[in-house]
Protein backbone atom coordinates (compact mmCIF):
# COMPACT_ATOMS: atom_id res chain seq x y z
CA UNK A 1 0.00 0.00 0.00
CA UNK A 2 3.05 2.09 0.58
CA UNK A 3 4.43 1.03 -2.39
CA UNK A 4 1.31 2.18 -4.34
CA UNK A 5 1.18 5.77 -2.95
CA UNK A 6 5.24 6.44 -3.20
CA UNK A 7 5.06 5.28 -6.90
CA UNK A 8 1.33 6.48 -7.81
CA UNK A 9 2.86 10.22 -6.03
CA UNK A 10 6.16 10.55 -8.25
CA UNK A 11 4.19 8.96 -11.17
CA UNK A 12 1.62 11.45 -10.98
CA UNK A 13 3.88 14.28 -10.68
CA UNK A 14 4.64 13.61 -14.18
CA UNK A 15 1.08 13.30 -15.47
CA UNK A 16 0.42 16.31 -13.80
CA UNK A 17 3.17 18.19 -14.86
CA UNK A 18 2.68 16.56 -18.74
CA UNK A 19 -1.02 17.81 -18.52
CA UNK A 20 -0.42 21.43 -16.85
CA UNK A 21 2.62 22.13 -20.08
CA UNK A 22 0.40 21.17 -22.73
CA UNK A 23 -1.75 24.78 -23.14
CA UNK A 24 -4.49 23.12 -24.89
CA UNK A 25 -5.32 21.32 -21.72
CA UNK A 26 -6.24 24.37 -19.68
CA UNK A 27 -8.81 25.56 -22.75
CA UNK A 28 -10.95 22.37 -22.31
CA UNK A 29 -10.54 22.78 -18.57
CA UNK A 30 -11.96 26.22 -18.74
CA UNK A 31 -14.10 27.02 -21.90
CA UNK A 32 -15.69 23.68 -23.15
CA UNK A 33 -17.91 23.35 -19.85
CA UNK A 34 -18.83 27.43 -19.69
CA UNK A 35 -19.95 26.78 -23.29
CA UNK A 36 -21.88 23.81 -22.16
CA UNK A 37 -23.07 25.30 -19.49
CA UNK A 38 -24.25 28.77 -20.97
CA UNK A 39 -26.01 27.03 -24.50
CA UNK A 40 -28.07 24.34 -22.49
CA UNK A 41 -29.29 26.70 -19.77
CA UNK A 42 -30.30 29.43 -22.95
CA UNK A 43 -31.66 26.44 -25.19
CA UNK A 44 -34.02 24.89 -22.60
CA UNK A 45 -34.85 27.82 -20.48
CA UNK A 46 -38.43 27.46 -20.63
CA UNK A 47 -38.77 23.52 -19.97
CA UNK A 48 -39.50 24.92 -16.21
CA UNK A 49 -42.40 25.48 -17.05
CA UNK A 50 -43.13 21.34 -17.82
CA UNK A 51 -45.02 19.75 -14.88
CA UNK A 52 -42.36 17.54 -13.76
CA UNK A 53 -40.23 20.30 -12.64
CA UNK A 54 -42.66 20.47 -9.70
CA UNK A 55 -42.21 24.40 -9.83
CA UNK A 56 -38.69 25.16 -10.28
CA UNK A 57 -39.03 28.86 -11.58
CA UNK A 58 -35.39 29.17 -13.17
CA UNK A 59 -33.98 26.08 -15.37
CA UNK A 60 -30.32 27.29 -14.87
CA UNK A 61 -30.98 25.84 -11.09
CA UNK A 62 -31.93 23.19 -12.23
CA UNK A 63 -29.47 22.54 -14.99
CA UNK A 64 -25.99 23.42 -12.73
CA UNK A 65 -25.87 20.27 -10.48
CA UNK A 66 -26.35 17.87 -13.93
CA UNK A 67 -23.64 20.23 -15.90
CA UNK A 68 -21.29 20.26 -12.81
CA UNK A 69 -21.32 16.30 -13.05
CA UNK A 70 -21.60 16.45 -17.03
CA UNK A 71 -18.13 18.22 -17.23
CA UNK A 72 -16.37 15.61 -14.72
CA UNK A 73 -17.81 12.93 -17.46
CA UNK A 74 -16.44 15.23 -20.52
CA UNK A 75 -13.31 15.08 -18.32
CA UNK A 76 -13.33 10.80 -18.32
CA UNK A 77 -13.53 11.27 -22.43
CA UNK A 78 -10.65 12.03 -23.51
CA UNK A 79 -8.11 10.86 -20.57
CA UNK A 80 -6.61 7.75 -21.73
CA UNK A 81 -5.31 9.69 -24.20
CA UNK A 82 -1.93 10.44 -22.52
CA UNK A 83 -1.62 6.86 -21.90
CA UNK A 84 -2.15 5.76 -25.53
CA UNK A 85 0.52 8.36 -27.50
CA UNK A 86 2.99 7.19 -24.77
CA UNK A 87 2.21 3.43 -25.23
CA UNK A 88 2.75 4.67 -29.18
CA UNK A 89 6.15 6.23 -28.09
CA UNK A 90 7.81 3.64 -25.75
CA UNK A 91 7.29 5.21 -22.85
CA UNK A 92 4.62 3.12 -21.49
CA UNK A 93 7.32 0.12 -22.08
CA UNK A 94 10.00 2.12 -19.82
CA UNK A 95 7.35 2.47 -17.00
CA UNK A 96 6.68 -1.38 -17.44
CA UNK A 97 10.06 -2.32 -17.39
CA UNK A 98 10.54 -0.19 -13.76
CA UNK A 99 10.55 -2.55 -10.66
CA UNK A 100 7.01 -0.90 -9.84
CA UNK A 101 3.65 -2.00 -9.61
CA UNK A 102 1.21 -2.52 -12.24
CA UNK A 103 -1.61 -0.67 -10.99
CA UNK A 104 0.75 2.29 -9.74
CA UNK A 105 1.25 3.14 -13.45
CA UNK A 106 -2.10 3.42 -14.32
CA UNK A 107 -2.71 5.26 -10.88
CA UNK A 108 -0.28 7.74 -12.21
CA UNK A 109 -2.17 8.63 -15.17
CA UNK A 110 -5.56 8.42 -13.83
CA UNK A 111 -3.95 11.14 -11.29
CA UNK A 112 -4.48 14.25 -13.44
CA UNK A 113 -7.93 13.14 -14.02
CA UNK A 114 -8.57 13.66 -10.76
CA UNK A 115 -7.55 17.13 -10.87
CA UNK A 116 -9.03 17.77 -14.39
CA UNK A 117 -12.40 16.34 -13.70
CA UNK A 118 -12.45 18.83 -10.21
CA UNK A 119 -11.52 21.71 -11.97
CA UNK A 120 -13.92 21.61 -15.03
CA UNK A 121 -16.99 20.66 -12.23
CA UNK A 122 -15.37 24.25 -10.58
CA UNK A 123 -15.44 26.29 -13.56
CA UNK A 124 -19.25 25.26 -14.35
CA UNK A 125 -20.02 25.64 -10.50
CA UNK A 126 -18.16 29.69 -10.29
CA UNK A 127 -19.99 30.24 -13.32
CA UNK A 128 -23.42 28.72 -12.59
CA UNK A 129 -22.81 30.77 -9.11
CA UNK A 130 -22.03 33.99 -10.56
CA UNK A 131 -25.40 33.21 -12.93
CA UNK A 132 -27.58 33.03 -10.04
CA UNK A 133 -27.36 29.61 -8.81
CA UNK A 134 -27.83 28.67 -5.14
CA UNK A 135 -24.98 27.04 -3.04
CA UNK A 136 -26.78 26.69 0.14
CA UNK A 137 -23.46 25.01 1.66
CA UNK A 138 -21.06 27.51 0.84
CA UNK A 139 -17.17 27.19 0.89
CA UNK A 140 -17.54 23.60 2.08
CA UNK A 141 -20.25 22.74 -0.24
CA UNK A 142 -18.35 23.52 -2.85
CA UNK A 143 -14.86 21.69 -1.68
CA UNK A 144 -17.04 18.24 -1.42
CA UNK A 145 -18.57 19.16 -4.84
CA UNK A 146 -15.37 19.07 -6.31
CA UNK A 147 -13.95 15.95 -4.61
CA UNK A 148 -17.18 14.00 -5.81
CA UNK A 149 -16.24 15.21 -9.20
CA UNK A 150 -12.52 14.12 -9.29
CA UNK A 151 -13.63 10.72 -7.45
CA UNK A 152 -16.64 10.54 -10.34
CA UNK A 153 -13.27 10.99 -12.32
CA UNK A 154 -11.28 8.13 -11.05
CA UNK A 155 -14.27 5.99 -10.50
CA UNK A 156 -14.92 5.99 -14.04
CA UNK A 157 -12.34 6.05 -15.75
CA UNK A 158 -11.75 2.97 -17.16
CA UNK A 159 -14.20 3.91 -19.60
CA UNK A 160 -11.81 5.36 -21.45
CA UNK A 161 -8.89 3.41 -20.12
CA UNK A 162 -10.66 0.22 -20.80
CA UNK A 163 -10.95 0.34 -24.78
CA UNK A 164 -7.84 2.36 -24.67
CA UNK A 165 -5.71 -0.36 -23.48
CA UNK A 166 -7.71 -3.18 -26.02
CA UNK A 167 -8.13 -1.34 -29.10
CA UNK A 168 -4.79 1.01 -28.83
CA UNK A 169 -6.36 3.35 -31.25
CA UNK A 170 -7.41 6.79 -30.65
CA UNK A 171 -10.09 6.67 -33.09
CA UNK A 172 -11.65 3.77 -31.40
CA UNK A 173 -11.21 5.13 -27.61
CA UNK A 174 -13.63 8.02 -28.48
CA UNK A 175 -15.68 6.37 -30.70
CA UNK A 176 -16.36 4.45 -27.45
CA UNK A 177 -16.61 7.11 -25.57
CA UNK A 178 -19.55 8.86 -27.52
CA UNK A 179 -21.37 5.74 -27.05
CA UNK A 180 -21.24 6.61 -22.97
CA UNK A 181 -23.03 9.86 -23.65
CA UNK A 182 -26.40 8.52 -23.68
CA UNK A 183 -25.78 7.69 -19.95
CA UNK A 184 -25.85 11.41 -19.07
CA UNK A 185 -28.69 11.53 -20.88
CA UNK A 186 -30.45 9.13 -19.58
CA UNK A 187 -29.59 10.56 -15.64
CA UNK A 188 -31.75 13.59 -14.33
CA UNK A 189 -29.11 16.31 -15.69
CA UNK A 190 -31.88 17.70 -18.06
CA UNK A 191 -34.81 16.59 -16.76
CA UNK A 192 -36.28 15.23 -13.68
CA UNK A 193 -36.98 11.37 -13.72
CA UNK A 194 -40.84 12.17 -13.38
CA UNK A 195 -40.39 13.63 -16.81
CA UNK A 196 -38.85 10.33 -18.52
CA UNK A 197 -40.74 7.08 -19.92
CA UNK A 198 -40.36 4.41 -17.55
CA UNK A 199 -38.39 2.16 -18.92
CA UNK A 200 -35.68 5.32 -18.84
CA UNK A 201 -36.77 5.66 -15.25
CA UNK A 202 -35.38 2.00 -14.65
CA UNK A 203 -32.12 2.78 -16.05
CA UNK A 204 -31.88 5.92 -14.08
CA UNK A 205 -32.43 4.33 -10.91
CA UNK A 206 -29.31 2.33 -11.37
CA UNK A 207 -27.09 5.75 -13.01
CA UNK A 208 -24.16 6.35 -11.43
CA UNK A 209 -24.12 9.61 -12.51
CA UNK A 210 -27.70 10.20 -11.33
CA UNK A 211 -26.72 9.63 -7.73
CA UNK A 212 -23.66 12.02 -8.05
CA UNK A 213 -25.81 14.67 -9.63
CA UNK A 214 -28.71 14.15 -6.74
CA UNK A 215 -25.83 14.55 -4.15
CA UNK A 216 -24.61 17.35 -5.81
CA UNK A 217 -28.42 19.22 -6.60
CA UNK A 218 -29.09 18.98 -2.42
CA UNK A 219 -25.56 20.64 -1.62
CA UNK A 220 -26.45 23.68 -3.90
CA UNK A 221 -29.81 23.54 -3.35
CA UNK A 222 -30.28 22.80 0.64
CA UNK A 223 -28.28 21.24 2.29
CA UNK A 224 -25.75 18.24 3.47
CA UNK A 225 -28.00 15.20 2.81
CA UNK A 226 -25.43 12.65 4.04
CA UNK A 227 -27.95 10.06 3.03
CA UNK A 228 -27.54 11.31 -0.86
CA UNK A 229 -24.03 12.01 -0.39
CA UNK A 230 -23.35 8.30 0.71
CA UNK A 231 -25.35 6.66 -2.18
CA UNK A 232 -23.11 8.90 -4.68
CA UNK A 233 -20.13 7.76 -3.08
CA UNK A 234 -20.99 3.68 -2.70
CA UNK A 235 -22.33 3.69 -6.19
CA UNK A 236 -18.75 5.28 -7.24
CA UNK A 237 -16.98 2.96 -5.22
CA UNK A 238 -18.61 -0.11 -6.60
CA UNK A 239 -18.49 1.26 -10.33
CA UNK A 240 -14.98 2.18 -9.78
CA UNK A 241 -13.68 -1.04 -8.66
CA UNK A 242 -15.12 -3.05 -11.63
CA UNK A 243 -14.05 -0.62 -13.86
CA UNK A 244 -10.42 -0.64 -12.29
CA UNK A 245 -10.38 -4.44 -11.99
CA UNK A 246 -11.00 -4.48 -15.64
CA UNK A 247 -8.53 -2.07 -16.87
CA UNK A 248 -6.11 -3.83 -14.71
CA UNK A 249 -7.08 -6.38 -16.40
CA UNK A 250 -6.52 -5.36 -20.35
CA UNK A 251 -3.20 -3.28 -19.09
CA UNK A 252 -1.53 -6.84 -18.32
CA UNK A 253 -2.99 -8.63 -21.52
CA UNK A 254 -0.08 -5.92 -22.79
CA UNK A 255 2.72 -8.71 -22.11
CA UNK A 256 0.92 -10.72 -24.36
CA UNK B 1 17.93 -29.29 -17.43
CA UNK B 2 21.01 -28.07 -16.83
CA UNK B 3 21.29 -24.35 -15.28
CA UNK B 4 24.59 -22.16 -15.94
CA UNK B 5 25.18 -20.31 -12.63
CA UNK B 6 28.09 -18.42 -13.63
CA UNK B 7 25.65 -16.80 -16.48
CA UNK B 8 24.38 -13.46 -15.52
CA UNK B 9 21.38 -13.61 -18.69
CA UNK B 10 20.02 -17.03 -19.27
CA UNK B 11 18.18 -18.52 -22.50
CA UNK B 12 16.77 -21.68 -23.07
CA UNK B 13 14.54 -22.73 -26.45
CA UNK B 14 12.74 -19.84 -26.16
CA UNK B 15 9.59 -19.87 -28.69
CA UNK B 16 7.52 -16.89 -29.30
CA UNK B 17 4.47 -17.09 -31.71
CA UNK B 18 2.27 -14.28 -32.50
CA UNK B 19 -1.14 -14.94 -33.56
CA UNK B 20 -2.13 -18.35 -35.32
CA UNK B 21 0.97 -18.60 -37.05
CA UNK B 22 3.92 -15.86 -36.90
CA UNK B 23 6.65 -17.66 -35.05
CA UNK B 24 9.12 -14.96 -34.51
CA UNK B 25 11.48 -16.64 -31.88
CA UNK B 26 11.98 -20.33 -32.97
CA UNK B 27 14.18 -21.95 -30.16
CA UNK B 28 16.49 -19.42 -29.22
CA UNK B 29 19.42 -20.27 -26.69
CA UNK B 30 22.10 -18.66 -25.30
CA UNK B 31 23.94 -17.51 -22.01
CA UNK B 32 25.73 -14.23 -21.23
CA UNK B 33 28.66 -14.07 -18.23
CA UNK B 34 28.91 -11.27 -16.08
CA UNK B 35 30.77 -8.44 -17.68
CA UNK B 36 30.46 -9.59 -21.16
CA UNK B 37 29.31 -7.74 -23.93
CA UNK B 38 27.37 -9.85 -25.78
CA UNK B 39 25.71 -8.69 -29.42
CA UNK B 40 22.74 -9.78 -31.04
CA UNK B 41 23.34 -9.45 -35.34
CA UNK B 42 21.04 -9.97 -37.62
CA UNK B 43 18.39 -8.20 -40.02
CA UNK B 44 15.46 -6.42 -39.35
CA UNK B 45 12.75 -8.66 -38.10
CA UNK B 46 15.11 -11.83 -37.18
CA UNK B 47 13.88 -12.06 -33.50
CA UNK B 48 16.41 -9.60 -31.91
CA UNK B 49 13.81 -6.58 -30.70
CA UNK B 50 11.24 -9.93 -29.55
CA UNK B 51 13.88 -11.73 -27.77
CA UNK B 52 15.21 -8.20 -26.11
CA UNK B 53 11.32 -7.88 -24.71
CA UNK B 54 10.96 -10.93 -23.38
CA UNK B 55 13.92 -10.54 -21.59
CA UNK B 56 12.89 -6.72 -20.24
CA UNK B 57 9.68 -8.41 -18.94
CA UNK B 58 7.75 -6.28 -21.38
CA UNK B 59 6.17 -9.75 -23.15
CA UNK B 60 5.95 -13.53 -22.45
CA UNK B 61 7.49 -16.04 -24.24
CA UNK B 62 5.26 -18.99 -25.64
CA UNK B 63 7.54 -21.40 -24.54
CA UNK B 64 11.02 -21.73 -23.34
CA UNK B 65 12.67 -19.99 -20.38
CA UNK B 66 14.75 -16.68 -19.53
CA UNK B 67 16.40 -15.61 -16.52
CA UNK B 68 18.11 -12.75 -15.91
CA UNK B 69 20.55 -12.34 -12.98
CA UNK B 70 19.00 -15.78 -11.16
CA UNK B 71 15.58 -14.56 -11.50
CA UNK B 72 12.84 -15.81 -13.94
CA UNK B 73 11.46 -13.11 -16.53
CA UNK B 74 8.62 -14.65 -16.30
CA UNK B 75 8.45 -16.29 -12.27
CA UNK B 76 9.81 -13.15 -10.83
CA UNK B 77 9.70 -10.03 -13.15
CA UNK B 78 10.13 -7.29 -10.14
CA UNK B 79 13.05 -8.55 -9.46
CA UNK B 80 14.28 -8.58 -12.57
CA UNK B 81 13.11 -4.99 -12.96
CA UNK B 82 15.53 -3.99 -10.26
CA UNK B 83 18.61 -5.30 -11.86
CA UNK B 84 18.14 -4.57 -15.71
CA UNK B 85 18.55 -0.98 -17.09
CA UNK B 86 16.77 -0.99 -20.60
CA UNK B 87 17.17 1.20 -23.90
CA UNK B 88 14.61 0.58 -26.32
CA UNK B 89 15.23 1.19 -30.32
CA UNK B 90 13.90 4.67 -30.63
CA UNK B 91 14.42 6.62 -27.10
CA UNK B 92 11.57 6.38 -25.25
CA UNK B 93 10.84 9.77 -23.22
CA UNK B 94 8.40 12.00 -22.14
CA UNK B 95 8.50 14.72 -24.15
CA UNK B 96 6.59 17.16 -21.44
CA UNK B 97 9.82 15.96 -19.06
CA UNK B 98 12.67 17.70 -18.81
CA UNK B 99 16.02 15.48 -18.68
CA UNK B 100 16.26 16.46 -15.01
CA UNK B 101 13.22 15.17 -14.25
CA UNK B 102 13.23 12.25 -16.52
CA UNK B 103 16.58 10.94 -14.45
CA UNK B 104 15.05 11.74 -11.28
CA UNK B 105 11.54 9.50 -11.84
CA UNK B 106 13.96 6.64 -13.14
CA UNK B 107 15.72 7.11 -9.64
CA UNK B 108 12.71 7.34 -7.64
CA UNK B 109 10.75 4.41 -9.36
CA UNK B 110 14.24 2.24 -8.54
CA UNK B 111 13.62 3.61 -5.24
CA UNK B 112 16.95 5.56 -4.65
CA UNK B 113 17.08 8.37 -1.42
CA UNK B 114 16.45 11.64 -2.54
CA UNK B 115 20.01 13.11 -2.49
CA UNK B 116 21.49 10.18 -4.02
CA UNK B 117 18.76 10.47 -6.96
CA UNK B 118 20.04 14.29 -7.34
CA UNK B 119 23.68 13.47 -7.42
CA UNK B 120 23.50 10.61 -9.64
CA UNK B 121 21.48 12.45 -11.93
CA UNK B 122 23.57 15.64 -11.90
CA UNK B 123 26.67 13.09 -12.41
CA UNK B 124 25.13 11.45 -15.39
CA UNK B 125 23.89 14.70 -17.28
CA UNK B 126 27.28 15.72 -17.01
CA UNK B 127 28.44 12.36 -17.90
CA UNK B 128 26.61 12.45 -21.06
CA UNK B 129 27.31 16.27 -22.28
CA UNK B 130 23.55 17.20 -21.29
CA UNK B 131 23.97 19.02 -18.72
CA UNK B 132 22.70 22.63 -20.97
CA UNK B 133 19.68 21.20 -21.72
CA UNK B 134 19.08 19.67 -18.36
CA UNK B 135 16.41 21.83 -17.50
CA UNK B 136 14.77 21.63 -21.10
CA UNK B 137 11.89 19.19 -21.99
CA UNK B 138 13.25 16.37 -23.71
CA UNK B 139 11.39 16.56 -26.51
CA UNK B 140 13.32 19.54 -27.86
CA UNK B 141 15.94 17.23 -28.10
CA UNK B 142 18.18 16.40 -30.41
CA UNK B 143 17.97 12.57 -31.68
CA UNK B 144 21.74 12.41 -30.49
CA UNK B 145 20.71 14.21 -26.91
CA UNK B 146 17.51 11.87 -26.50
CA UNK B 147 19.52 8.69 -27.34
CA UNK B 148 21.88 9.88 -24.47
CA UNK B 149 19.70 10.82 -21.97
CA UNK B 150 17.49 7.58 -22.75
CA UNK B 151 20.72 5.35 -22.06
CA UNK B 152 21.37 8.16 -18.73
CA UNK B 153 18.01 6.88 -17.81
CA UNK B 154 18.78 3.32 -17.73
CA UNK B 155 21.83 3.41 -16.08
CA UNK B 156 20.72 5.95 -13.17
CA UNK B 157 19.92 2.91 -10.61
CA UNK B 158 23.64 1.50 -12.01
CA UNK B 159 22.03 -1.97 -13.49
CA UNK B 160 23.52 -5.14 -12.79
CA UNK B 161 22.42 -5.99 -16.69
CA UNK B 162 22.18 -3.35 -19.74
CA UNK B 163 19.85 -4.10 -22.31
CA UNK B 164 20.17 -1.73 -25.54
CA UNK B 165 18.19 -2.20 -28.41
CA UNK B 166 19.86 -0.55 -31.55
CA UNK B 167 21.36 1.66 -29.42
CA UNK B 168 22.67 3.86 -32.46
CA UNK B 169 19.84 3.34 -35.23
CA UNK B 170 19.06 6.99 -36.66
CA UNK B 171 22.27 8.14 -34.73
CA UNK B 172 24.66 10.20 -37.32
CA UNK B 173 28.24 8.63 -37.53
CA UNK B 174 29.80 11.43 -35.08
CA UNK B 175 27.19 10.87 -32.26
CA UNK B 176 27.50 7.45 -33.23
CA UNK B 177 31.32 7.04 -32.83
CA UNK B 178 30.61 8.94 -29.51
CA UNK B 179 28.09 6.76 -28.29
CA UNK B 180 30.22 3.62 -28.81
CA UNK B 181 33.15 5.13 -26.79
CA UNK B 182 30.57 5.84 -23.84
CA UNK B 183 28.97 1.92 -24.06
CA UNK B 184 32.92 1.03 -23.95
CA UNK B 185 33.39 3.22 -20.64
CA UNK B 186 30.30 1.45 -19.20
CA UNK B 187 31.00 -1.50 -20.02
CA UNK B 188 34.92 -1.34 -18.91
CA UNK B 189 33.28 -0.43 -15.47
CA UNK B 190 32.06 -4.30 -15.27
CA UNK B 191 28.50 -3.85 -16.59
CA UNK B 192 26.56 -6.79 -18.76
CA UNK B 193 25.34 -5.32 -21.68
CA UNK B 194 23.07 -7.14 -24.08
CA UNK B 195 22.84 -5.51 -27.02
CA UNK B 196 21.34 -6.15 -30.64
CA UNK B 197 22.43 -4.25 -33.69
CA UNK B 198 21.87 -4.76 -37.83
CA UNK B 199 25.34 -2.68 -38.22
CA UNK B 200 28.55 -5.49 -38.58
CA UNK B 201 30.97 -2.58 -37.89
CA UNK B 202 28.81 -2.16 -33.80
CA UNK B 203 28.47 -5.83 -33.37
CA UNK B 204 32.42 -5.84 -34.63
CA UNK B 205 33.24 -3.03 -32.28
CA UNK B 206 31.56 -3.84 -29.15
CA UNK B 207 30.45 -6.97 -28.40
CA UNK B 208 32.95 -9.67 -27.05
CA UNK B 209 30.88 -12.59 -28.01
CA UNK B 210 27.86 -12.09 -30.82
CA UNK B 211 25.17 -14.91 -31.95
CA UNK B 212 23.82 -14.22 -35.48
CA UNK B 213 20.21 -14.61 -35.62
CA UNK B 214 18.11 -15.45 -38.25
CA UNK B 215 14.59 -16.21 -39.00
CA UNK B 216 13.98 -16.79 -35.05
CA UNK B 217 17.24 -18.91 -34.81
CA UNK B 218 20.94 -18.64 -34.11
CA UNK B 219 22.58 -19.42 -36.85
CA UNK B 220 26.16 -19.53 -35.22
CA UNK B 221 27.66 -17.66 -32.04
CA UNK B 222 31.06 -16.63 -30.86
CA UNK B 223 33.92 -13.82 -30.50
CA UNK B 224 33.42 -12.08 -33.95
CA UNK B 225 37.25 -12.58 -34.36
CA UNK B 226 36.54 -16.43 -33.84
CA UNK B 227 33.23 -16.19 -36.32
CA UNK B 228 35.28 -14.49 -38.92
CA UNK B 229 38.36 -16.98 -38.50
CA UNK B 230 35.71 -19.34 -39.12
CA UNK B 231 34.60 -18.61 -42.56
CA UNK B 232 38.16 -19.32 -43.58
CA UNK B 233 41.01 -17.25 -45.70
CA UNK B 234 41.58 -13.66 -45.76
CA UNK B 235 41.96 -11.83 -49.53
CA UNK B 236 45.58 -10.88 -50.82
CA UNK B 237 45.56 -8.74 -53.95
CA UNK B 238 48.74 -8.95 -55.50
CA UNK B 239 49.24 -5.73 -58.35
CA UNK B 240 52.19 -5.75 -60.70
CA UNK B 241 53.51 -2.66 -62.28
CA UNK B 242 52.84 -3.82 -65.98
CA UNK B 243 49.89 -6.86 -65.63
CA UNK B 244 50.05 -9.18 -68.19
CA UNK B 245 47.53 -11.75 -67.30
CA UNK B 246 47.89 -15.34 -67.17
CA UNK B 247 51.65 -15.46 -67.29
CA UNK B 248 52.51 -13.71 -63.91
CA UNK B 249 48.78 -15.70 -62.92
CA UNK B 250 50.90 -18.85 -63.55
CA UNK B 251 54.24 -17.88 -62.53
CA UNK B 252 52.32 -16.73 -58.72
CA UNK B 253 51.28 -19.83 -58.56
CA UNK B 254 54.47 -21.66 -59.76
CA UNK B 255 55.99 -19.62 -56.91
CA UNK B 256 53.38 -20.30 -54.04
CA UNK B 257 53.46 -24.12 -54.89
CA UNK B 258 53.52 -26.26 -51.39
CA UNK B 259 52.37 -22.62 -49.64
CA UNK B 260 49.30 -21.57 -51.51
CA UNK B 261 47.07 -24.17 -52.91
CA UNK B 262 46.64 -23.64 -56.99
CA UNK B 263 42.69 -23.18 -57.05
CA UNK B 264 43.19 -20.02 -53.77
CA UNK B 265 44.83 -18.32 -56.42
CA UNK B 266 42.94 -16.62 -59.58
CA UNK B 267 43.11 -13.87 -61.71
CA UNK B 268 41.39 -10.56 -60.29
CA UNK B 269 40.66 -7.24 -62.80
CA UNK B 270 43.52 -5.66 -60.68
CA UNK B 271 46.19 -8.31 -60.37
CA UNK B 272 45.97 -11.78 -58.92
CA UNK B 273 43.85 -12.67 -55.25
CA UNK B 274 45.42 -15.13 -53.55
CA UNK B 275 43.01 -16.67 -50.68
CA UNK B 276 45.37 -17.20 -47.37
CA UNK B 277 44.40 -18.47 -44.06
CA UNK B 278 45.95 -16.01 -41.40
CA UNK B 279 47.36 -13.72 -43.89
CA UNK B 280 49.03 -11.76 -41.30
CA UNK B 281 51.32 -14.13 -40.99
CA UNK B 282 51.80 -15.89 -44.28
CA UNK B 283 53.15 -12.52 -45.78
CA UNK B 284 56.60 -12.32 -44.82
CA UNK B 285 57.07 -15.79 -46.21
CA UNK B 286 54.61 -15.09 -49.60
CA UNK B 287 56.68 -11.95 -50.16
CA UNK B 288 60.16 -13.62 -50.00
CA UNK B 289 59.36 -16.39 -53.04
CA UNK B 290 57.74 -13.70 -54.53
CA UNK B 291 60.49 -11.47 -54.35
CA UNK B 292 63.02 -11.06 -56.85
CA UNK B 293 61.67 -13.04 -59.65
CA UNK B 294 60.90 -10.71 -62.29
CA UNK B 295 57.15 -9.95 -61.14
CA UNK B 296 58.19 -6.31 -59.92
CA UNK B 297 54.98 -6.75 -57.80
CA UNK B 298 53.53 -3.04 -57.12
CA UNK B 299 51.33 -3.25 -54.64
CA UNK B 300 49.60 -5.86 -52.17
CA UNK B 301 46.44 -5.41 -50.52
CA UNK B 302 44.77 -7.64 -47.75
CA UNK B 303 41.56 -7.80 -46.16
CA UNK B 304 39.89 -10.07 -43.25
CA UNK B 305 36.91 -11.22 -44.05
CA UNK B 306 33.72 -8.88 -42.15
CA UNK B 307 31.30 -10.37 -40.14
CA UNK B 308 28.69 -9.63 -43.02
CA UNK B 309 30.73 -12.68 -44.71
CA UNK B 310 30.13 -14.28 -41.60
CA UNK B 311 26.40 -13.83 -41.91
CA UNK B 312 26.61 -14.80 -45.87
CA UNK B 313 28.40 -18.32 -44.89
CA UNK B 314 25.67 -19.28 -41.84
CA UNK B 315 22.30 -17.78 -43.47
CA UNK B 316 23.14 -18.26 -47.59
CA UNK B 317 22.32 -13.80 -47.70
CA UNK B 318 24.02 -10.46 -47.23
CA UNK B 319 22.60 -8.29 -43.56
CA UNK B 320 23.59 -5.31 -45.76
CA UNK B 321 20.51 -6.04 -48.12
CA UNK B 322 18.39 -6.66 -46.20
CA UNK B 323 18.94 -3.64 -43.30
CA UNK B 324 20.05 -1.07 -45.80
CA UNK B 325 18.10 2.33 -45.76
CA UNK B 326 15.41 0.77 -43.59
CA UNK B 327 13.09 3.71 -43.18
CA UNK B 328 13.43 4.64 -39.04
CA UNK B 329 10.40 4.77 -37.56
CA UNK B 330 10.13 7.72 -35.13
CA UNK B 331 7.43 7.47 -32.56
CA UNK B 332 5.11 9.46 -33.03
Amino acid sequence: MTALAYETYHLGLRTTRRFLRVPANWMSIIFFPLIQLLIFSQLYQDVVQLRGFGGESDYLDYLAPGQVAFAAFMAVAWSAYGLLVEFRNGYMDKLRAAPIRRWSILAGEMVPLFFQAAAMAGVVLIVSLLLGAPLETGVGGFALILILAGVFGIAFAGASFIPALLTKSEQATNAFSLLLFPIVFMSTAFVPEALMPGWMQTVNDWNPITFLIEAIRDLMASGYDWGAIGKALLSLGILGVILQAVTLWAFHRLAR
Amino acid sequence: MIRDEQAIIEVRDLVKVYGADTRALDGITFSVAPGEVFGFLGPNGAGKTTTIRILATLMLATEGSARVAGFDVSGDPHEVRKRLGVAMQTPTLDAFSTGRETLELAGRLHRMPGPEVRRRAGELLELMGLESVAGKLTGAYSGGMKRRLDLASALMHRPQVLILDEPTEGLDPQSRTALWEELERISAAGTTMLLTTHYMEEADRLSSRLAIIDEGRIAVEGAPAELKRGVGADAVLLQFESPDGDGQLAEVRRLLEGLVAPDAVDRHPAGVALAVPNAGSAIPELLRRLEGDGLCIAGLQMSQPSLDDVFMKYTGRRIREEAADQPIILGS
